[in-house]
């Protein structure tokens, strides 16, 4: 109001004759009507300069970037010493090529780090490594150890990215700090390159995180933790048995089955007594995909005290363990159960015995009745998966 | 060992333009002839012609995926022992076992190892002869 | 003292449209700056993020894609083709055949090697009768699923039966003609994954007409703003209502509505919240009304996600008669959904929900088309009795005409800055010019639809049903309203 008295209202005094005699609804429009016409022309003026920057960065691009093809192929792909097995440490590589101009502003090494990141998310092996050389040599990984240390969070998540996907290592000091940032995504990021870069205990983190993993974040954890060639690999039942973080002990079970852990298969079963449902039913599909068979018949007898979706769970683990010591119990659970979801499970779990449940079978299909068997031979088809 | 791949044809389709390109640059330094396709549309115009004596295929592409190209491959008879090696991005297990299910001979998973490639084509291409 | 009685019902009504007016461009004003840092947020986010990195991952969670067809012979090849190729790890495609008299699913079953398979579901949301579940022998499209089922007369019994079906705890709610961005499965779960405590219930995101663009088989090669000046209005339109308005809600987790064009969706609350209402008009809101409800009820601390990136393309009605039997539908929807479920309206145990959403859809989308109606007729009252002050009436007009350019074009800002989706400025220059005729062209003919639909509602006339027609969002930008409503105050 005070800025509509001091300077709008003689500015308008001076168009508008009557303007002071207005009333104040009136004079508010106009004020308005003055910032609607102006922020307009500001949205013009910015979409036109964003679109001159934006095609100009493309064009920029589309000039580097076929130079860049030619001298990576060249020289690295089809590099001929190491098509003759030398081992790359000893390849020298023609660093000369990027000796000029056009390489050596801020955007263009900017360009050349993702066009190799590219290239590496594409190629690994020897090539991978040869490129992560080029990477070193041309002292682009300083351009990444600089971002780490802006104050912008996004700039430190790109830094992470960076140097994970060149397999730089990073001090821990560096790193363990922002593994707690208040930043979700920096924390995620830190993370993943604490895991996939630190030498010393790369699941540390799993020890003290208190908040939830978030899905998003186990997916790309546990590809980086399946994919990184030289990682120890711990027993992860430590978690299952200690972590008070149910995202953790689930993450866990996970991995377990991945790796196949069967040494981890008693303190599985432990978890079978958790209060947590959620992490039941978890726990027994591990049990049921390690085929841990010492755990059916807790299984079974713990069957009738669990809710829906651990009944479920158990069903299937006995159709993947497979033995055919519960085949009664399967084929009681299918007849005498009113939910659809627990008979189908039942049928499947009876169908994936194979030859040892034929005969049941065949007197199942005989006898049921009509939905029965229409959920038998479902269950049967090998053209529908689930 | 050059002038005995110069014989065979090999039909890359890949929709990633670099990998397109580099994987391309990779075979021919080998002696092999190329056919290249970017999308979905232009392998199975490729697919059509019949000239080709194995594929190098990936599975996520515009206009027709990676599947749907083996199986026209398979479905036909000059292509039914065309050996075919999967080079994809998709991992999971349902994507790998579909391709086997279509009677693909490999199923290599981004990033490969360019060596590791060449060694599958030719073992897969002398298992041929 | 009549004359008294009648200056008290003018002040009464000019009072109260004043403040009608007034709260309606704060809003705006507000949806504009929450929906720049929601966007912003976004694209900070995302630029360093590489999505596909997700594809390569054994525990990424599965989606069922659901789209219903009725009569698409011309195109469901191609369409169901390209759903195909969608990239994602872990999905299946459920096509609904909705009871189609021309040949939809012979030519399904032809390309596709379909055979009718013996298959089980529990239907635990009732539907009209499923005829056969079709799979196909080639394991190339063992991702394809195709539902006969007897025509539902709508859109909702065909999805409620592939719902039925449905594998996974998500699903994707689309339409057969509509063009999907290939990372769509993996832009909508992400919202969903990433979400810290809240149980995200669904997602959606920017939607455009696909009227001018080049489309080769099923693939979007260029994308352009419609030539045609009516789907151009759309355009404009869709943008504001997605980039600038749900954007904006979406930031305070106040979502009113995921489309029914493209939607991802929590299966589990969908169903427990009963499904699709094939009875209503606007099936999508109406669904979105009642999870969020069943959220409420059951103590779920849900959250309803946007993103502003542009994934579903979607053809805009090109001729009058057909605009005008979409928005007459989604009028009469809307006013059908806040019929069925006034209690919400200020109900504070429905949060935000009860609070926020239903009083903002109530006042400024349902009520404003017959505020601006009044608004219209008392303005020619005026005129005709010689009462106005015409100086004061044109710079009040100018005002409001010039507060919704300035609206649109941010809109039109903050999708630029999202993606530059138009390849040359000429393009989003014939984009720009739009809003000048909106108050004179398009704003009048929604208004009038509206009310045909609120009359249709109130005398409940039988709709016949042409063809599906898409309920892509429910924005009655109210600025006409706003317009003649102040211009109301310049008489005093």
């Amino acid at each position: 109001m005070l800025l509509l008295e001091a300077f709008f209202a003689p500015f308008f005094r001076r168009y508008f004759y009557y303007f002071d005699s207005y009333p104040l609804v009136i004079q508010i429009a106009i004020f308005l009507t003055v910032v609607a016409i102006v922020s307009t022309v500001i949205a013009y003026a910015s979409i036109l300069y964003r679109r001159y920057r934006g095609s100009r960065h493309d064009k920029k691009i589309a000039r580097i970037n076929p130079l860049l093809d030619e001298i990576l192929t060249e020289s690295i792909i089809l590099n001929d010493d190491l098509a003759e097995g030398k081992p790359v440490e000893e390849i020298p590589l023609p660093l000369e090529k990027f000796d000029r101009p056009r390489f050596k502003t801020p955007f263009a090494r900017q360009a050349i780090i993702e066009r190799l990141i590219h290239y590496r998310k594409n190629f690994s092996g020897d090539i991978g490594l040869l490129l992560r050389k080029l990477y070193i040599e041309l002292g682009l990984e300083k351009e990444s150890f600089g971002k780490l240390k802006s104050f912008k969070w996004d700039r430190k998540v790109k830094s992470l990215i960076e140097l994970t996907a060149m397999d730089m290592s990073i001090a821990d000091v560096n790193i363990l700090p922002l593994t707690n940032s208040k930043n979700r995504e920096l924390r995620a990021e830190a993370r993943h390159a604490y895991i996939k870069l630190s030498k010393n205990e790369p699941f540390k983190f799993f020890d003290v995180v208190s908040e939830p993993l978030l899905m998003w974040d186990q997916l790309e954890l546990f590809k980086i933790i399946t994919t990184t060639k030289d990682i120890s690999i711990p027993n992860f039942a430590r978690w299952v048995t200690y972590s008070s973080n149910k995202s953790v002990v689930a993450f866990c079970l996970k991995l377990i089955v991945h790796y196949n852990q069967q040494e981890a298969v008693p303190s599985i079963i432990k978890l079978l007594d958790n209060k947590d449902h959620y992490l039941r039913s978890n726990a027994i599909n591990a049990l049921g995909k390690l085929k841990a068979d010492e755990a059916e018949d807790k299984l079974v007898q713990i069957y009738s005290s669990q809710p829906l979706d651990c009944q479920l769970e158990i069903l299937k683990a006995i159709g993947r363990m497979g033995t055919g010591k519960n085949l009664t119990f399967l084929r009681q659970e299918f007849l005498r159960s009113s939910d659809f979801d627990i008979r189908k499970n039942a049928a499947k779990s009876i169908i994936s015995h194979k030859q040892h449940s034929e005969e049941m079978l065949g007197e199942l299909l005989d006898t049921a009745t009509a939905e029965n068997k229409l959920i038998l031979k479902h269950c049967m088809n090998p053209l529908i998966k689930y | 060992m050059t002038g005995a791949n110069k014989e065979y044809k090999i039909l890359l389709i890949e929709d990633d333009e670099i990998m397109l390109k580099v994987t391309e640059r990779i075979l021919l330094k080998e002696g092999f002839k190329v056919i290249v396709a970017q999308n979905g549309k232009e392998a199975l115009q490729k697919v059509e012609e019949k000239d080709y004596d194995m594929v190098i295929t990936d599975l996520m592409m515009p206009y027709a995926n990676g599947f749907e190209i083996i199986s026209k491959i398979k479905g036909d008879s000059y292509g039914a022992n065309i050996p075919i090696i999967i080079v994809s991005s998709l991992g999971n297990e349902d994507s790998i076992m579909e391709g086997f299910r279509l009677g693909v001979d490999d199923f290599l998973k981004k990033p490969i190892m360019a060596g590791e490639l060449l060694i599958r084509v030719k073992r897969l291409l002398a298992r041929k002869l | 003292m009549e004359e008294t009685i009648w200056e008290h019902v003018q002040d009464f009504f000019e009072g109260a449209v004043f403040v009608y007016g007034t709260t309606l461009l704060v809003v705006y004003a507000l949806l504009a700056i929450m929906s720049l840092i929601a966007i912003t947020r976004f694209k900070r986010r995302e630029k360093n993020i590489d999505d596909e990195k997700m594809l390569g991952s054994p525990i990424a969670p599965g989606i069922s894609v659901i789209a219903p067809a009725f009569n698409e012979g011309l195109t469901i090849i191609g369409n169901v083709r390209s759903l195909l190729t969608l990239n994602y790890p872990h999905f299946e495609i459920i096509i609904v055949n909705d009871g189609s008299s021309d040949d939809t699913l012979e030519q399904m079953i032809v390309e596709f090697e379909l055979v009718k398979v013996d298959f089980a579901f529990s239907a635990r949301i009732k539907t009209q009768p499923v005829r056969g579940v079709y799979k196909s022998t080639n394991s190339a499209y063992s991702k394809l699923l195709v539902i006969d089922k007897v025509n539902g007369k709508s859109k909702a019994d065909a999805v409620n039966a592939a719902i039925n079906i449905a594998t996974f705890n998500y699903f994707l709610c689309t339409d057969v003609d509509c063009i999907l961005e290939k990372n769509t499965l993996l832009k909508l779960i992400k919202p969903v994954m990433s979400e810290e405590k809240k149980r995200v219930i669904a997602t959606g995101a920017t939607l455009r007409m696909v009227n001018s663009c080049d489309v080769d088989e099923g693939v979007i090669t260029r994308v352009r703003p419609p030539r045609q000046i009516l789907p151009r209005f759309q355009e404009m339109e869709y943008l504001r209502a997605f980039v600038l308005g749900k954007m904006g809600w979406s930031w305070i987790n106040c979502v009113p509505n995921v489309s029914g064009g493209l939607g991802l969706f929590d299966k589990e609350v969908a169903i427990k919240a009963g499904g699709y209402d094939h009875k209503s008009f606007g099936e999508d809101m109406e669904l979105m009304t009642r999870m969020v409800r069943y959220a409420y009820d059951n103590k779920i601390d849900y959250a309803i996600r946007y993103i502003p990136i542009t994934l579903c393309w979607t053809e805009g009605p090109s001729t009058v008669k057909i605009f005008m039997r979409q928005r007459t539908r989604w009028s009469r929807g809307l006013s059908q959904l806040m019929f069925a479920h006034i209690k919400m309206l200020f109900n504070p145990r429905y949060g935000r929900m009860g609070l926020i959403v239903f009083p903002y859809n109530f006042f400024f989308e349902l009520l404003a088309p017959i505020i601006e109606f009044l608004g219209v007729i008392y303005y020619i009252v005026l005129i005709c009795l010689g009462m106005i002050n015409w100086h004061f009436a044109i710079l009040l007009l100018i005002f409001v005409y010039t507060y919704s350019i300035m609206i649109s074009t941010t809109a039109i800002l903050w999708d630029q800055i999202t993606f530059r989706y138009y390849k040359s400025w000429k393009e989003v220059a014939s984009l720009c010019v739009m809003p000048f005729y909106e108050m004179i062209l398009y704003h009048p003919m929604i208004m009038v639809f509206a009310l045909r639909g609120y009359y249709y509602f109130l005398t409940g006339k039988k709709h016949t049903w042409g063809n599906m027609q898409r309920k892509g969002f429910n924005t009655t930008a109210a600025k006409m309203a706003t317009a003649n409503n102040n211009n109301t105050q310049a008489v005093k």
